[in-house]
């Protein structure tokens, strides 16, 4: 990492280059159009959050379902909800009119497969998992031209799809030389999948030039590495309006107490460090964390919860009407749950996903249905 | 037939060629594939001293104890000392045990057995989620896969479910039938994580036909599988035991057929699970994805779906349908290689001391997002181009590969490296290009990352 402001600077002159080589391809260079400054970000919690013991309901007897996961002194969001004590930075959002919560929110999803159900959520379909995702498809149908990024080395399923998009993480190796950059990407002029991948992974370079403060964060802390990193490459100059990142580890299904304080803590400090590194953008800035689904109501025999229906999801940002709870709450009684098991989906995930393209991109409801949601339309988005 | 047959059977079906391979298998492409199944024992790691499941996992269970006692005794120091101890012993069998698995994948002349095991070893994943899991792996793989990767899927389907690993990994040993005095006394019950997994991707695959309520019976079948710690337990500590105190009892349905009550319950059912015809096509599905496209054509998952369901699942037959299987000789090269197979191939080029250098290779596996024994889900390593060749992946495998053409001054020179590791693959560009390059470093580093060697 140290040798990070010399090489960069090289390759950001490269990037006029590799540009170039973008075109060739017929591609438009990933960071060129012209940008309302609005921010939408979208986080993806793998693994199924539990978001009972994120937003614990104080009007429910949670504790008669799970009596040996309860976390001790919740933080009072209002006199029926409460928040996970190692969400304290999300609580002071909350109260400050920058965070709202979405309970036993949920994709059309009702199986219990991690990975079906992250397919769904990204795919944004209701039945089959499409090859693309909802945001690539947002990408291709916007009002005005939008550019979007990923934090990692693959490509989330949800920006997956025929627009471009950049990914970026941070380096581990030293770098090649610009020379042998441009030289490669003359030999990917026929190769439409390496010659547009290696055209935006110079480009995104640049944007991320001045990150030399990244990947310091602890080993193994996903979320720290990724969430700022994230802010920061959006809240550059002509930096993406659409950003994703992932973090895993929410699979509680023994000893959730532990599990989930250091998750959520790291989470936490991971969304204030996001604010700070968004800086003037944060104003215009909606961010969503979402999961794939809940947990079951009834903790399960090893001090966890087993695979869920509906879960918790958090929007935060300067362009948030914050401090709400959001959506319908559907109980706790044996007879309100989802299959005598699960809290019920009282709220439709891509309510707050159609919310957040209307209100920061101008996107229709119609536009949202037919291209970005197909099946959706009797989802009415939610005011975020 | 074409000549690039050779180049393909050495690269697509094999690890990828080592020099000279090319050549040998271009008279009988099929012929050099089908005769490594003659040597199947060639995958075995038995040479080397390496522990076996239940001295890894007796391990465990005597540091868990010792970790335990110290606590209560209290003395900070002498418990920061044995937590240090215990790292230290694990990473080093571990790090053993991963030299082992990259040296025979670097030097075997079976590679296509080789292959078969890593795909058999990602189907069945285990993954270092908890400390407790790191002197598992190995031992998982070499019992579990290696040894049944050539016979019936059922006997591999039973290795892998009932080793000391997967019950780790997959929660077995924590799931206890919720009516058992001990489950009662402690306050503890089911886990269904096992029991949906192998259905989910072991097995039937996720459409493949079960329910919610399938999962949960056959969880209750996979409860009393464990392994022998103490209180239950004071001989063979590490073995895994059906132990009937943990176990639910009773008679149920599952899949839609009744078991009976009893340790064999669990396997009755993995029975059922291996011979349904979901199982079939969710195996055949996956590995015409790996030997012939992202999405492979339904003809190609309908002939080895056939081969798996006519041979009652016998896996070296399987393999004789994949090698036999005319889709998968195409002549374009359309599977993008994962960070592993890039890093195995090039290894059997150049060795891997010049893949990895000095100590670095734990830094690569990262920076390719792709760390051995470390795969993000359960679901295992992805096995499609999308994943695997974003932007930010391309520049990574750039820099490594320039790391390695440094490393690589006069072992082998660029152009042989094309010679011999992809023979008539090359392209008349990527031959251009690595010729006019401006070092020897240069035109190594773009053959390493030329599109026919970043393909197989």
């Amino acid at each position: 990492m140290t040798k990070r402001p010399f090489t960069v600077s090289r390759r950001m002159v490269l990037a006029g280059g590799a540009a170039m080589a973008a075109t060739a391809v017929s591609t438009r260079p990933a960071f060129a159009a012209p940008s309302s400054g609005n921010k939408l970000a979208v986080i993806i919690l793998r693994g199924a959050l539990d978001g009972l013991a994120a937003v614990p309901p104080s009007i429910d007897q949670l504790a008669d379902w799970r009596p040996n996961v309860m976390p001790e002194n919740p933080l009072r969001l209002t006199s029926s909800f409460a928040l996970h004590p190692a969400l304290g930075g999300l609580h002071g959002l909350y109260t400050g009119g920058e965070a709202s919560i979405v309970h036993a929110v949920a994709s059309p999803y009702r199986g219990r497969s991690h990975f079906v159900g992250q397919d769904l959520l990204e795919s944004g379909s209701t039945g089959d998992v499409l090859r693309d995702g909802w945001l690539n498809r947002a990408l291709q149908s916007a009002p005005t031209p939008l550019s979007a990024v990923s934090i990692g080395p693959a490509t989330p399923l949800v920006l997956r799809g025929p627009a471009e998009v950049g990914t970026w993480s941070p380096p581990v190796l030293p770098e090649a030389s610009g020379d042998t950059l441009a030289r490669l990407g003359d030999l990917y002029a026929d190769d439409p999948m390496l010659g547009s991948a290696l055209a935006q992974a110079v480009e995104l370079d640049a944007a991320a030039s001045d990150m030399t403060s990244m990947g310091r964060t602890a080993r193994g802390d996903e979320a720290g590495a990724a969430l700022p990193a994230l802010a920061r490459l959006m809240a550059a100059e002509n930096g993406p309006d659409i950003g994703v990142a992932s973090v895993g580890g929410w699979d509680s299904h023994a000893g959730q107490i532990g599990q989930l304080n250091n998750a959520l803590s790291r989470l936490d400090a991971a969304l204030l460090a996001m604010k700070d590194e968004f800086g003037a953008a944060w104003a215009r800035t909606q961010v969503a964390v979402v999961t794939e689904f809940g947990r079951t109501v009834k903790e399960n025999g090893t001090r966890g919860t087993d695979h869920g229906t509906g879960g918790a999801a958090f929007l935060l940002g300067g362009a948030v009407a914050g401090g709400q709870i959001l959506g319908d709450w559907p109980g706790l009684a044996e007879r309100d749950l989802f299959e005598g098991r699960d809290l019920a989906p009282a709220n439709d995930l891509r309510a707050i996903f159609m919310a957040m393209l209307g209100q920061q991109f101008g996107f229709s409801r119609s536009e949202l249905t037919r291209t970005v949601f197909p099946g959706a339309n009797g989802v009415l988005p939610l005011t975020i | 037939m074409s000549t690039t047959q050779g180049a393909i059977a050495a690269t697509r079906f094999g690890l990828g060629a080592r020099p000279g391979e090319i050549a040998a298998a271009t008279s009988d492409p099929r012929g050099w594939l089908l005769d490594q199944l003659k040597r199947t024992a060639a995958v075995s790691l038995a040479q080397q001293p390496l522990p076996t499941g239940q001295e890894g996992a007796a391990k465990v269970v005597e540091y868990t104890q010792l970790v335990r006692q110290q606590r209560q005794s209290g003395d900070p120091d002498a418990q920061m000392e044995l937590q240090r101890a215990l790292r230290s012993a694990r990473r080093d069998g571990f790090g053993r045990e991963l030299i082992a698995r990259a040296a025979l994948a670097e030097r075997t002349d079976a590679s296509f057995n080789e292959r078969w095991v890593r795909f058999w070893s990602n189907h069945f994943t285990v993954a270092i989620t908890q400390p407790l899991i790191l002197p598992l792996v190995g031992p998982y793989e070499r019992e579990a896969i290696r040894q049944n990767a050539f016979g019936s899927f059922r006997d591999l389907l039973q290795a892998t479910s009932f080793h000391q690993t997967m019950l780790v990994y997959l929660d077995n040993i924590r799931s206890f039938g919720p009516s058992t005095r001990i489950a009662q006394r402690r306050g503890v019950g089911l886990n269904e994580n096992l029991a949906r997994e192998i259905l989910e991707l072991h097995t039937l695959g996720v459409d493949g036909g079960y329910t919610q309520q399938d999962v949960t019976e056959f969880a209750k079948a996979l409860t009393g599988w464990t392994i022998k710690s103490p209180p239950l337990a004071n001989s063979d500590i590490g073995a895994v035991t059906f132990e009937p105190r943990l176990h639910e009892p009773g008679a149920r349905t599952v899949l839609g057929q009744r078991v009976s009550e009893g340790a064999d319950q669990a396997s009755a059912v993995l029975d059922m699970a291996a011979a349904h015809p979901s199982t079939a096509t969710h195996i055949a599905t996956k590995l015409a994805r790996h030997f012939v496209a992202d999405m492979p054509p339904q003809s190609a998952i309908t002939t080895l779906s056939r081969a798996f369901r006519d041979t009652g699942g016998d896996l070296t037959e399987l393999a004789k349908a994949v090698i036999n299987l005319d889709a998968a000789w195409g002549e374009e090269q359309v599977k993008f290689k994962s960070p592993d197979e890039l890093l195995v191939s090039t290894a059997r080029m150049v060795g891997s001391t010049n893949v990895f250098g000095g100590g670095q290779a734990r830094d690569v596996y990262t920076s390719f997002g792709q760390v051995p024994f470390y795969a993000p889900s359960p679901q295992g390593w992805p096995d499609t181009a999308s994943e695997w060749a974003g932007p930010d992946a391309i520049m990574k495998r750039l820099e490594w590969a320039n790391l390695v053409a440094q490393r690589t001054p006069s072992d082998i020179a660029a152009g042989q490296f094309l010679d011999e590791g992809l023979g008539p693959l090359v392209s008349a560009d990527t031959r251009q290009a690595v010729a006019r390059a401006e070092s020897a470093i240069q035109g190594l580093t773009l053959a390493l990352m030329s599109p026919e060697f970043q393909r197989r």
